[in-house]
């Protein structure tokens, strides 16, 4: 009798496999890219807040706050015109080609954990870029638009994210302060939507949930 | 009072500041308060100076070395980097790092400090062929 069951246990879990393979839409995994102190966090948190109430991770001005990259599962975006995508987010450590332990000195760190962060900010590169490679379905792309866009970095990430076929929104971030420049950012890459916001302070992160559920629903 | 070294017994002058890196002779750690007038106790009744410091009941004063702060490097095989420049046209490869992917992290210098080649992080991983028997 308890074969029985085991069998019966298991045909009925193949079977609702099945199923699912069917049925059950796969989620779009959303990644937000960008260099480091671009507000990839503050962005994420706000997401989470504002459509499950909830958060992502902590922010700091120092830079690699996020050494690994964070995943929030299962959010619902409702558009204006009543279109719903579901998504998850994936907040992912800032993406630099240098990394120097020298930086976080600036911001009274003591070298002991200097080096530490460098190392393991290093690693959360690594694993941004896995990310990419293995599990991402469209890009946001962070800037902070107080910045000059034109860094190697950020040519190099659009373009990688451009030869994986992702879709790609970039945010051009920051927008609250004084020297903020997003039509530099519009300038730099006309082939892609760009969104000027401010995470910090959630200004025009409406126009972002539209954005994002028409390139990525 | 003078101290003497409970290992092989030389004596040191009260206040020897000698004494802090250990006996000159024998580069012990533990030294005894001394009577002046039983400064050659040990010698004369055959004792050692463990039992005359179990006999006089004096504290026997320890040296106690600092643990060293100096930490243990990162074991290669624990690195991120690939290559490390120790420096100008000195390397260290990773070679175990560099059979698992394509990956490439350059570490300059001694440590904390990374150059990170994000197409070679791009790269797909080459797909395994099955072998053909």
């Amino acid at each position: 009798m308890k074969i029985f069951y085991q069998t019966f246990g298991t045909a009925k879990k193949k079977f609702s496999n099945f199923l699912n393979s069917f049925f059950k839409k796969k989620r779009t995994r959303i990644g937000i890219y960008g260099p480091p102190n671009a507000g990839k966090t503050t962005l994420a948190n706000r997401i989470a807040r504002d459509w499950t109430g909830d958060a992502v991770g902590p922010v700091s001005e120092i830079p690699h706050e996020t050494r690994r990259a964070r995943k929030k599962e299962d959010i619902i975006i409702s558009g204006a015109n009543g279109s719903v995508v579901t998504m998850d987010i994936v907040d992912t450590p800032g993406v630099t080609t240098k990394i120097d332990y020298h930086e976080f000195l600036e911001f009274g760190m003591e070298k002991d954990e200097a080096i530490i962060r460098a190392r393991e900010a290093t690693e959360g590169v690594a694993e941004a870029m896995h990310w990419l490679r293995e599990d991402i379905d469209g890009v946001i792309y962070m800037l902070d638009s107080t910045l000059d866009p034109f860094m190697q970095v950020n040519i190099m990430m659009i373009g990688i994210i451009e030869s994986r076929n992702l879709p790609v929104i970039i945010v051009a971030n920051k927008i609250d302060l004084a020297d903020a420049a997003p039509a530099r950012i519009r300038s730099a890459f006309p082939q892609h939507p760009v969104v000027a916001i401010s995470g910090l302070e959630g200004r025009n992160v409406e126009d972002l949930y539209e954005t994002m559920i028409e390139y990525f629903g | 009072m003078p101290h003497k070294c409970t290992k092989c017994g030389r004596e040191y002058n009260d206040g020897s500041t000698e004494i802090l890196r250990g006996c000159a002779s024998c580069g012990g750690k533990k030294f005894l308060y001394v009577k002046e007038e039983e400064i050659n106790k040990d010698v004369l009744e055959e004792k050692s100076i463990e039992e005359i410091a179990d006999e006089s009941k004096e504290e026997v004063l320890e040296i106690v070395e600092k643990p060293t702060t100096r930490k243990k490097e990162v074991e290669m095989y624990d690195r991120v980097e690939t290559i490390r420049i120790v420096s100008p046209g000195s390397y260290e490869l990773n070679l175990e790092k560099m059979v698992k992917s394509d990956e490439r992290i350059v570490s300059v210098g001694k440590e904390g400090s990374y150059i990170i080649d994000l197409v070679s992080m791009a790269k797909e991983e080459p797909k395994k062929k099955a072998r053909k028997k």
